[in-house]
């Protein structure tokens, strides 16, 4: 894993079974991830959150003295930390309730250990950037920040830097999101035109030829960003 | 109402008719009795006859045989009395003692008009005189004083037609009147029957004529509501039940997948131990995927699930589902093959995404899940004219016609209501056509091409139905 910066981050874990908190807890401990507090009770959690100040909660929806949902508005007054729900309730309203309240992942039991990590591991990962973003492909780096990419020509170290457009920029982070994993064409689209973004599949071609012509080698045969034929776009990106 | 009405119109109609046919037949009664009872009933032409019969001889007047036994025969008498003499010139043997044998100008006038003595008498002219017939008393009455206004007569088609008008309507009003409250009190109950069966609550007044039967409505509709209401909190029941469960259980599956999970990927465990414990994860998974399914069959099933459609592109919504899977394919043992047409970017559908999108997952995860071996997976979005069909289908075991058939018309478990052991099959596909069916879609299960199994759905395109198939309005 590439997250090694993002495993001191302060978790707060509030659930009412005890053994379930053991878990996460385990589970999370394997992962390397140490500052973890948990609480079984809203009175509990909001005196854990006041004295361990976390960077992210992990809520399930219903503890004995309360409603996740309002805890989550409790947590947010005193901090401005990512929220992620846990919980047995599997109903849409539920989930739609969780992310309109502004929760920025929700997680239905039961769940499998890895699913949860990488759901973790992505949240930290948006809400606390480490010291270098930038995304290592084959021959060339994506640095999101500054909107460019740097090519290295074969032999040289100094490499060349393009810019991208705010359209090439927004469908090279919808991709760099899901690393590895293919995008489809709607996702793209949408991540660059918006809402409904019907009609745009041409539009988007021409942007990952443009996309190619900046980060591959030989444009023609992409070594980093692959077509998935009728499906999307995959990004294949170097291990640190 | 409009069966009120037609029941007014009907009932008049048949009232009028009756009437009308009633008048006739009298009419014709009347005729057929007066011209059928009284043959010889003509006095004023036997006079003329008589008049013209007599003959002089010189000396005599005399009457033919045949015309004296003919005023024989109706017991008649008969005189002449001559213009100039104004005397009787000739007689009937049987001329009763009373009647006068000399006449003034004022006893013809008379004579004419009415009677002698009593004896209806009538008039037959000749050049020289007069002849008088005279019948029993008893045989005919005279109006003597007979004479209308001119005006009157000559108006008196109008005037026949205008009272037969009035007589039709004093009927009409007389019937109105009649029935009223008749139909006052119909009127209700014809409301309250029509609204029985949208299932609405009715009640009606219970006063009136009918109000026996307003009161068995009324007794009706109070049965179907409790009974509704009763069928209702079952279901919701049920509904609940399942829900419950399948909410209380996730909690220690947790545990079960989670634990099982971590000792999945211990490394101080064996090989042995491992793969011991991924059984149990995977287990697990299908537990979840049981619960997740059967909460929400259960949930479309009694109509407690909100379907929110919206316009949606069916080809994003089924390559969303496709990816998904073949981001989690790790191993790639079930290769997804895309065979949608490249040229169709846009297929429209009035949808629910997230409930298509189950749809579609437990599809592909049906494919999965029944080729422990790995398989191909095919899968097709199309347009045809005013529907949008996708296709599944997987190069695996596949199932025999018998069980295709069986799949695609027997009742699953959950949804049959009769005592059978044989109708288990998986609870995915269940879900799946209930989806689809609360799309205004079909359900397909078959054979497919690459010797698997193969499940086609079709669904009505944006501004269409399948059932009708006219465009509908757009929402």
């Amino acid at each position: 894993m590439d997250g090694e910066y993002l495993k001191s981050r302060r978790i707060l874990l509030v659930d009412d079974e005890q053994e379930l908190l053991d878990m996460v807890v385990s589970i999370l401990k394997a992962e390397g991830y140490c500052n973890i507090r948990t609480a079984g009770t809203v009175r509990d959690a909001l005196a854990a959150a006041a004295a361990f100040r976390p960077e992210l909660a992990v809520l399930d929806v219903m503890l004995p003295d309360g409603s996740g949902f309002e805890l989550m508005e409790q947590l947010r007054r005193e901090g401005g930390y990512p929220v992620l729900f846990l919980t047995a309730r599997g109903e849409d309203e539920d989930k739609f309730k969780g992310f309109g309240l502004g929760a920025d992942d929700y997680v239905v039991k039961p769940f499998l250990p890895r699913e949860l990590i990488l759901r973790i591991t992505a949240i930290l990962r948006r809400s606390y950037k480490g010291e270098n973003p930038l995304v290592k492909l084959r021959g060339s780096e994506i640095d999101f920040d500054r909107a460019e990419v740097v090519r290295y020509a074969k032999g040289m170290k100094d490499g060349e830097h393009i810019s991208l457009t705010a359209k090439e920029h927004d469908i090279l982070a919808a991709l760099c999101r899901n690393a590895g994993r293919i995008v489809t064409i709607d996702a793209l689209c949408e991540a660059a035109w918006g809402d409904n973004p019907f009609g745009y599949e041409n539009s988007l071609m021409a942007h990952i030829r443009r996309i190619r012509e900046k980060i591959e080698a030989d444009p023609s045969h992409p070594v980093s960003l692959i077509t998935v034929k009728g499906l999307g776009y995959k990004l294949v990106t170097e291990e640190r | 109402m409009k069966s009120i009405l037609r029941l007014i119109r009907r009932y008049v109609g048949i009232l009028l008719l009756s009437c009308v046919l009633l008048l006739a037949l009298n009419f014709i009664v009347l005729a057929v009795l007066v011209a059928g009872l009284t043959p010889n009933s003509h006095p004023w032409t036997t006079a003329e006859e008589v008049a013209n019969a007599l003959q002089w001889t010189g000396e005599a007047y005399i009457l033919p045989e045949e015309v004296l036994s003919e005023l024989d025969e109706s017991g008649a008498w008969g005189i002449f009395i001559d213009n100039d003499t104004e005397q009787v010139r000739w007689m009937t043997e049987e001329l009763p003692e009373s009647i006068p044998l000399s006449y003034t100008v004022s006893d013809i006038a008379r004579l004419t008009r009415g009677y002698i003595d009593g004896y209806p008498t009538f008039t037959g002219e000749r050049e020289d005189g007069l002849v008088v017939l005279g019948y029993p008393r008893d045989r005919f009455w005279k109006h003597m004083w007979a004479s209308w206004d001119y005006g009157f007569i000559a108006n008196l088609p109008g005037t026949v037609l205008t009272v037969l008008a009035v007589n039709a309507a004093l009927i009409f009003l007389i019937y109105m009147a009649a029935n009223a409250g008749l139909l006052k009190s119909i009127k209700p109950i014809v409301n309250g029957i029509q609204s029985l069966p949208q299932g609405e609550p009715v009640h009606v007044r219970e006063k009136g004529l009918l109000s026996e039967l307003a009161q068995k409505i009324n007794q009706t509709s109070e049965i179907l509501q409790s009974q509704y209401i009763q069928l209702r909190r079952k279901e919701t029941a049920r509904a609940n039940w399942i829900a419950g469960v399948s909410h209380d259980i996730r909690t220690p599956l947790s545990m079960v997948m989670g634990y099982a999970g971590q000792l999945a990927e211990d490394a101080h465990l064996t090989e042995e131990e491992r793969r011991k414990a991924a059984v149990i994860t995977k287990q697990s998974r299908r537990m979840q995927n049981l619960i997740n399914d059967l909460n929400l069959a259960s949930k479309l099933e009694y109509n407690m699930q909100p379907v929110n459609l919206q316009k949606e592109n069916m080809v994003a919504i089924v390559r969303q589902v496709v990816v998904d899977f073949i981001n989690m394919d790790l191993d790639d043992r079930y290769p997804i093959e895309w065979e949608t047409k490249e040229a169709l970017a846009i297929c429209q559908v009035d949808a629910d995404r997230n409930l298509l999108r189950r749809a579609v997952g437990n599809l592909i995860q049906n494919c999965i899940s029944h080729n422990e071996q790995g398989c191909r997976i095919y899968v097709r979005v199309a347009a045809a004219g005013e529907s949008c069909t996708v296709t599944v289908a997987d190069d695996g075991v596949g199932a025999e016609a018998g069980q295709l058939e069986k799949l695609n018309n027997a009742p699953h478990y959950m949804v049959c209501d009769e005592n059978t052991t044989d109708q288990r099959h998986g609870l995915g596909l269940l879900l799946v056509k209930q989806i689809i069916a609360a799309h205004g879609g079909t359900t397909l299960i078959g054979q497919s091409p690459y010797g698997g199994f193969s499940v086609e759905l079709t669904l009505p395109m944006h501004g269409f139905s399948l059932q009708g198939m006219g465009a509908v309005t757009a929402q």
